[in-house]
């Protein structure tokens, strides 16, 4: 069993491996004529410039590899998969040979078998023999392609000689554990460092049996997607901190779920045992995240075991929140709700899914309420959030790879969506793209033309008088990424509105009909499909008209406090969990669960089968890998039953009855997998123009400016340990003189 | 021809277990239940169950009428073969005490087959 | 002399013997609540009394295995039980040694050894097994008010 399945080489075949080196080169193919190739004498027609290797894919033969890797450059130098080619002296180097007219590649054979056997002694005369102990032991390339391709005996003798290679570990941070003894050099984990995290710190020193991968001085290995190299490491060198000798993974029960940590909704696989979610590693979508995810999604998994909410909470008369049984705190929140009727309101939080979206508005729409909120804004001046054109990032993320000259707006893709930068910068290397970036000045990982963070130059763009708008009216295929959290601004609808008329002045010029300019990046795994369900953006409304009963569905960035809100009001608390946030500096006083006067435990991403909407628009579910823990429930169940008792029964007591709902409401909201098109630009635009707000002259903004910023910025993320040290330790580095 | 067919499935011929006819398994149901009957007050003094004679008279006509409409002979044939298994079973005492009150199902909890139920149980 | 000598086993031996337990047990009444406790009725020598009250007996005319024997103390009224004779008798007890704790300088002595206590089992002391291992969840804690 190979890492790379087979269906991954054949989906790329035209991929070029170029370097970084090599940018600019332009990567257009030129249509040339196929050439026939023999693989194991079954005839194949390929491209030239095929390599050996995906040659053979193609006709469903998998030549055994470890540095090879179909997103990274080739090296070359693990020579597992030499193959002998007929006529040729010497078998040859199956991943970095392209094939030549006529070539007889035979991947069974006895020379071929031999080089085989030869490369994988080479190796293991040089690996350790601690496959019990090592944590890659089970999902380890080494280990698979001895027992296929290595030899059946060993010649290994020297055991009284002491000389086995030994490398000193290194530490490279909090997260990836290192056993550089076990290393093949396969570079695979230096490729990924320098091509898709940008990140140039990892490299190889000395030669021959002296040959080390590290950082050359001692500093940690820190990136938004480092622990993208514990999965791309063909052995145990390089495997989970956080994981380690945690557990096997044949004992581990593998549920494919989606990510919610930011908004594009990585696809992951998540590895439970015993009802505990162990970790969490990426699953292949090319539209999506490809098959990396961010060290966020990936390690935060230990944020979902504290600070939970494991039982129902109701306020006593000393103002202390006690546990209650779950009848008593349904009959106590409900006769709050029915006192307070249409002066209920709600607020839905980052991670809420469509499901309970739709059922607590359903629910206080019944009551004859509409305050229903989120807790990011998006103005309501124009179009507001009735066309959904205006909030999706409508190329897709797949598209970028399309783009030729991306602006990014008021945006740090590196920090607010990891993979959506990697899709940058891949599409920064291997095509011809240009980055420019309106906002503050940040480290993208690739060059980028900086034009200022200025509101006045978004006005001069608008207008078309900015020096840059020649180059955005020359790109054949230009995008625009607006970043979702400049919404927050007290002028959101007039940058809206400009970035809208920008857009639509560029998409005259454009010759790809259905090429959109206008992307927005939201900040947020549930804010798409809470616009597409039909809550107001943003909580100026509760603030206007106070209500007399706030419920918050996981709702915990604070945007509420009880300052907000009149003294008797009585505040409800659906959710995850929730974190004392004396961590963090500038927040103080009561968030989330603290300020509330009743607690109903809901369920995270990991324990519940919720839908999701990433901000392109694309619906994916995310199923329970375990159950919630003590008496939470479902969140959306928590709301039905609440409706129950409140003699206002919702009509659908399943998964499947409200999955109909949300269909009734949103037919794509069920469409799992496609990401629905947005259409109505040009209403859009027209409505936008009607926008009297002007821009402010406050520069733009982002949160998230560096690594520190990143790990931490949810419930689940700031709950977790692991995220804990990983900003720890860019703060340590920051004081280090590398 | 073809009615000399039709007849023939219609009384199709199955194997008896025991009864050849209705009133033959009548017979033997009404057996069964007078054995039972009769053993009751020793049932009760011997299990030293929490329960009089009464009203396992009572449980015993309870589970008969549970199977009041049962017409095929054959079942009716082994529902008597079972309840006669039964009554040795208790009769020898290879029964014990919870196999005799089990015909109660005291610590029984039903199943809740309504939402709110279902949600306050925790378990769908 | 031999007049007055009791046959073992004769009615004399029999009426004496009964007239000693009498007397042991404090005249007719004690008799009578001594039945009622202990629903036993021995005479022998008293051995010894340990810190709780227990009064050690032996009387070897009685078959081994019956021949040493305990009364509890009054402190534990009706509530006794085997568990109650504390550790440095349980092997004059179960004849492990025929010297009694007082006479047995082998014995170790020291300041920290605690006092013998009885088993809770079936009481509110009962020991009940509890968990060592850290939960998977760790719960929120709502703050003091």
């Amino acid at each position: 069993m190979l890492r790379a399945p087979l269906q991954k080489a054949l989906s790329l075949p035209n991929l070029r491996q170029l370097s970084p080196a090599l940018r600019g080169i332009s990567s257009t193919p030129v249509q040339l004529e196929k050439i026939e190739v023999f693989v194991d004498d079954k005839p194949v027609l390929v491209e030239p410039g095929t390599t050996v290797l995906q040659a053979a894919a193609m006709v469903g033969v998998e030549i055994p590899r470890f540095c090879y890797h179909e997103r990274l450059a080739v090296a070359g130098n693990c020579r597992m998969c030499l193959v002998e080619v007929e006529k040729s002296p010497k078998p040859v180097a199956a991943c970095a040979m392209p094939v030549m007219k006529g070539w007889r590649i035979k991947t069974n054979s006895d020379m071929t078998k031999k080089a085989r056997e030869g490369v994988m002694e080479f190796l293991l005369v040089n690996h350790p023999l601690d496959c019990p102990i090592c944590d890659q032991g089970g999902e380890c390339d080494l280990q698979d392609q001895s027992m296929a391709f290595g030899s059946d005996r060993s010649r290994f003798t020297d055991i009284q000689f002491d000389g086995k290679r030994a490398v000193e570990d290194k530490d490279v941070g909090p997260l990836i554990k290192t056993v550089m003894t076990r290393c093949i050099h396969c570079t695979r984990c230096i490729r990924f460092a320098s091509e898709v995290a940008g990140v140039d710190d990892l490299g190889t020193t000395g030669r021959g049996s002296d040959m080390q991968i590290g950082t050359y001085v001692e500093k940690f290995f820190l990136s938004e997607l480092s622990g993208n190299v514990i999965d791309l490491c063909p052995v145990g060198a390089l495997t989970s901190k956080p994981y380690a000798f945690t557990a096997r993974p044949w004992e581990t029960r593998k549920t494919e779920s989606v990510d919610v940590m930011d908004a594009l909704g990585s696809n992951i696989v998540v590895s439970t045992r015993t009802g505990e979610v162990l970790r969490i590693l990426p699953r292949l979508n090319e539209d999506v995240n490809e098959e990396w995810i961010s060290d966020k999604s990936r390690f935060s998994c230990d944020g979902l075991k504290r600070q939970r909410l494991v039982a129902p909470m109701l306020k006593n008369e000393n103002g202390e929140l006690v546990t209650v049984e779950w009848e008593d705190a349904l009959v106590g929140v409900g006769r709050a709700l029915l006192r307070a009727g249409e002066k209920s309101a709600a607020v839905a939080g980052g991670l809420a899914d469509a499901e309970a979206l739709v059922a607590l508005k359903d629910l206080l729409n019944r009551l004859g309420s509409e305050a229903l909120c989120t807790e990011h804004t998006f103005p309501q001046d124009g179009s507001g959030t009735d066309l959904r054109s205006s909030y999706l990032l409508n190329n897709k993320i797949a598209g970028i790879e399309d783009a030729d000259l991306i602006l990014l707006i008021g945006t740090n893709p590196r920090y607010e969506a990891p993979l959506l930068n990697a899709r940058i910068r891949k599409t920064w290397i291997h095509k011809e793209c240009d980055v420019a970036l309106l906002g503050p000045k940040v480290d993208l990982s690739y060059d980028y033309e900086h034009l200022g963070d200025d509101t006045t130059t978004l006005k001069k763009l608008a207008s078309g008088q900015h020096p840059f708008n020649k180059k955005l009216s020359a790109a054949k295929k230009p995008m625009i990424i607006l970043g979702g959290q400049q919404f927050g601004r007290q002028d959101a609808a007039a940058i809206l509105a400009a970035v809208q008329q920008l857009s639509q002045s560029l998409s005259s010029s454009i010759n790809d009909k259905e090429w959109k300019i206008l992307n927005v990046l939201q900040q947020v795994a549930s804010q798409v499909a809470a616009l597409d369900i039909g809550y107001k953006a943003g909580v100026s409304a509760i603030r206007e008209d106070p209500p007399q009963v706030l419920v918050l569905l996981g709702a915990d960035e604070g945007t509420i406090t009880r300052a907000d809100l009149p003294k008797d009001c009585f505040v409800v608390y659906i959710g995850k969990l929730s974190v004392t946030l004396n961590l963090l500096p500038g927040h103080h006083g009561d968030q989330g669960a603290s300020m509330a006067d009743a607690i109903l435990p809901g369920a995270t991403y990991t324990e519940k089968q919720g839908t999701y909407v990433n901000t392109e628009g694309r619906t994916q579910q995310t199923l329970a890998a375990v159950t919630p823990p003590g008496m939470a429930r479902v969140d959306w169940k928590i709301i039905r039953a609440l409706s129950e008792v409140l003699g206002e029964s919702l009509p659908y007591d399943n998964l499947n009855g409200i999955r109909q709902r949300l269909t009734e409401i949103a037919p794509h909201l069920t469409r799992y997998g496609s990401a629905e098109d947005a259409n109505y630009f040009v209403q859009a635009v027209e409505l936008s123009k009607t926008v009297k707000a002007q821009l402010a002259s406050t520069p733009l903004d982002v949160k998230l400016k560096e690594l520190q910023d990143f790990f931490m910025t949810d419930a689940i993320s700031r709950a977790s340990p692991t995220m804990a040290k990983c900003v720890q330790a860019v703060l340590k580095q920051k004081t280090s003189k590398y | 021809m073809s009615s000399g067919k039709a007849a023939s499935v219609v009384t199709r011929q199955v194997r008896p277990i025991l009864s050849l006819s209705h009133d033959d398994s009548r017979r033997r149901v009404l057996a069964l239940y007078k054995a039972w009957y009769r053993q009751i007050p020793h049932i009760v003094t011997e299990f030293d169950i929490p329960k009089n004679t009464k009203q396992c008279q009572q449980k015993l006509r309870e589970e008969f009428l549970k199977h009041k409409d049962v017409k095929d002979i054959r079942v009716i044939d082994m529902l008597v073969i079972k309840g006669q298994m039964e009554l040795k079973e208790t009769v020898t005492k290879w029964k014990q005490v919870g196999h005799v009150m089990a015909y109660w199902k005291d610590s029984v909890n039903k199943k809740p087959d309504d939402f709110l139920g279902k949600f306050l149980d925790g378990k769908d | 002399m031999a007049g007055n000598v009791v046959r073992p086993g004769s009615l004399a031996d029999k009426l004496q013997r009964f007239k000693r337990i009498v007397d042991q047990s404090g005249g007719w009444k004690g008799l009578f609540l001594r039945v009622a406790r202990i629903d036993e009725v021995k005479e022998g020598r008293l051995v010894g009394v340990d810190k709780f009250g227990n009064k050690y007996y032996e009387n070897p005319m009685y078959f081994l295995g019956r021949n040493r024997w305990v009364e509890f103390s009054d402190r534990y009224g009706y509530d006794y039980d085997g568990s109650q004779i504390p550790a440095e008798w349980y092997g004059w007890m179960h004849y492990k040694t025929d010297r009694i704790p007082s006479e047995d300088p082998t014995r170790p002595k020291y300041k920290w050894i605690k006092d013998h206590e009885e088993n809770h089992t079936g009481t509110e002391r009962a020991y009940v097994p509890y968990s060592t291992t850290r939960s998977k969840i760790e719960a929120w804690k709502p703050p003091k008010a």
